[in-house]
């Protein structure tokens, strides 16, 4: 009889026991899916996000790269035709192709005056610093300028471009407003880069002027003066 | 009796992991773009890696037959005074134009974005972008560059810089993310004290500030710059 009570006690303990066992394993349950649902998940969506970012970036970034690579299958038809050139021809065609590269190269690096057809694009505001000028001429450069000059100072990448106490200066040369860039290259995206480029500056209260002119014979004459390297060793 | 615990205790495992990966699924769904616009997203994704693909295999293609070109012409340079004279002056307009591979001393700035949570403008001001390293590649040649390059791309008399939130595009892409890499090669001395000056790089500084923008320069006494691997043409220029 005596015993009864017990068994009873003991069958309670054993049944709470049970509940608390089952809702611990429920818990258990619940986080272990939980985590790894979330952590699936979460990697699938890391892997996209390293690829991805949004709408606008990736069709800027496919039309940047639909350009590149048609100027680079350019670049290799032209190779390929020195290359026959050089295979089919003698000394002399070698010395021709020579001669063709280095004129070209001269044209690039801002060597020797050139011509074509591009645009003028007149800016005058107040208060324009170098960035103002840097940032113009990286617009006009990005947007089809092949050859540069800005109030006839010759402009490629590593020409100084700096902020002074009186100015702007170009090569250690004050260039002040109105600043006048002669911009060779294909017109058709040189206009369209400059209505953009009117666009924004006439919503900026600094701006006088800002207009540009198309023209089919544009020459730019002034030139920059080829700096020998002193650190750097070409490989 | 112990067998049939068991068996309900592994039934209740089942049972709640089946609930536990439908809820997260559930909760995760809603965070979760609509699948039609990750679909397009994925889509265009694919669009711009096959690009890139095709990219990387015309760059090699050119490099491939510029050597051969090179050969070519050295080949022509033994036979000819005139050749070797001629192919020397190229020599020279090509290391200054970058389509020839460069070493020496300088310095190495590393770039990296800052951290989103420090950022409430919501203009995403603590991503790097194309103009902060336009005005870093610009600071570096004021300070005696003779040679820079941006992750690997190097930077020509006609390099310019583009892109959008975050990504860098220079001359004909592909485009570039953070973490950016700008090497340059010349005055060592003059570009590190360029670029300890709090009055430069403005934009940048306040930005590394204020949302955490990665900016470390590292000067060394050997840094090597890659060749320009694409496209250097001028078709609508002719000489005056």
């Amino acid at each position: 009889m005596s015993a009864r009570p017990k068994t009873t006690a003991s069958r309670a303990h054993t049944r709470s026991r049970s509940a608390s066992g089952a809702i611990a394993v429920w818990v258990i349950a619940l986080l272990i899916a939980l985590v790894a649902t979330i952590q699936l998940r979460s990697q699938a969506e890391v892997e996209r996000s390293l690829q991805s970012a949004d709408p606008s970036t990736l069709a800027f970034s496919i039309d940047q790269l639909h350009r590149s690579n048609d100027a680079l299958e350019a670049q290799i038809a032209s190779l390929k035709q020195q290359q026959a050139t050089l295979q089919a021809g003698g000394g002399d065609a070698v010395d021709q192709q020579l001669a063709n590269e280095a004129n070209q190269l001269r044209m690039l690096e801002g060597l020797v005056p050139v011509r074509g057809s591009g645009i003028v694009f007149t800016l005058d505001a107040s208060g324009l610093s170098a960035l103002d000028l840097q940032d113009a001429l990286n617009n006009l450069a990005a947007g089809g300028g092949e050859a540069m000059a800005v109030n006839e100072h010759r402009i490629v990448v590593g020409v100084d471009v700096e902020q002074s106490e009186s100015g702007v200066t170009v090569d250690g040369t004050l260039v002040s407003p109105p600043w006048r860039f002669e911009v060779i290259g294909d017109s058709n995206r040189l206009v369209e880069t400059a209505d953009l480029m009117t666009q924004q500056l006439r919503s900026d209260r600094r701006v006088h002027e800002a207009v540009y002119v198309v023209e089919q014979d544009l020459v730019v004459r002034a030139i920059v003066t080829e700096r020998p390297f002193v650190y750097a060793i070409s490989s | 009796m112990a067998r049939n615990q068991y068996v309900s205790s592994a039934l209740v495992a089942v049972v709640a992991l089946a609930v536990g990966f439908l809820l997260a699924g559930q909760v995760k769904a809603q965070l979760l773009t609509p699948s039609n616009q990750v679909a397009r997203n994925q889509a265009l994704v694919h669009s711009v890696q096959d690009l890139e693909r095709t990219n990387d295999s015309d760059r090699k293609q050119i490099a491939s037959l510029r050597d051969q070109i090179d050969a070519l012409e050295a080949e022509a340079a033994g036979r000819s005074d005139t050749t070797r004279a001629l192919q020397n002056q190229v020599a020279d307009l090509r290391a200054h134009a970058g389509l020839t591979a460069m070493h020496g001393p300088g310095v190495k700035v590393g770039l990296t974005n800052g951290s989103p949570d420090a950022d409430p403008t919501g203009k995403a001001r603590y991503l790097v972008t194309f103009q902060d390293v336009q005005d870093l590649v610009n600071l570096l040649f004021a300070a005696g560059a003779e040679g820079v390059a941006v992750s690997g791309r190097r930077i020509t008399p006609l390099s310019s810089f583009s892109g959008s939130e975050g990504e860098v595009v220079i001359d004909q892409g592909p485009p570039l993310f953070s973490p950016i890499q700008v090497l340059a090669v010349g005055d060592r001395n003059r570009m590190e004290t360029a670029l300890d000056d709090p009055n430069l790089l403005p934009s940048l500084r306040v930005r590394q500030l204020q949302f955490g923008l990665g900016v470390k320069v590292t000067g060394a006494p050997d840094v090597t710059l890659p060749a320009y691997d694409a496209s250097l043409e001028i078709p609508h220029v002719g000489p005056a």
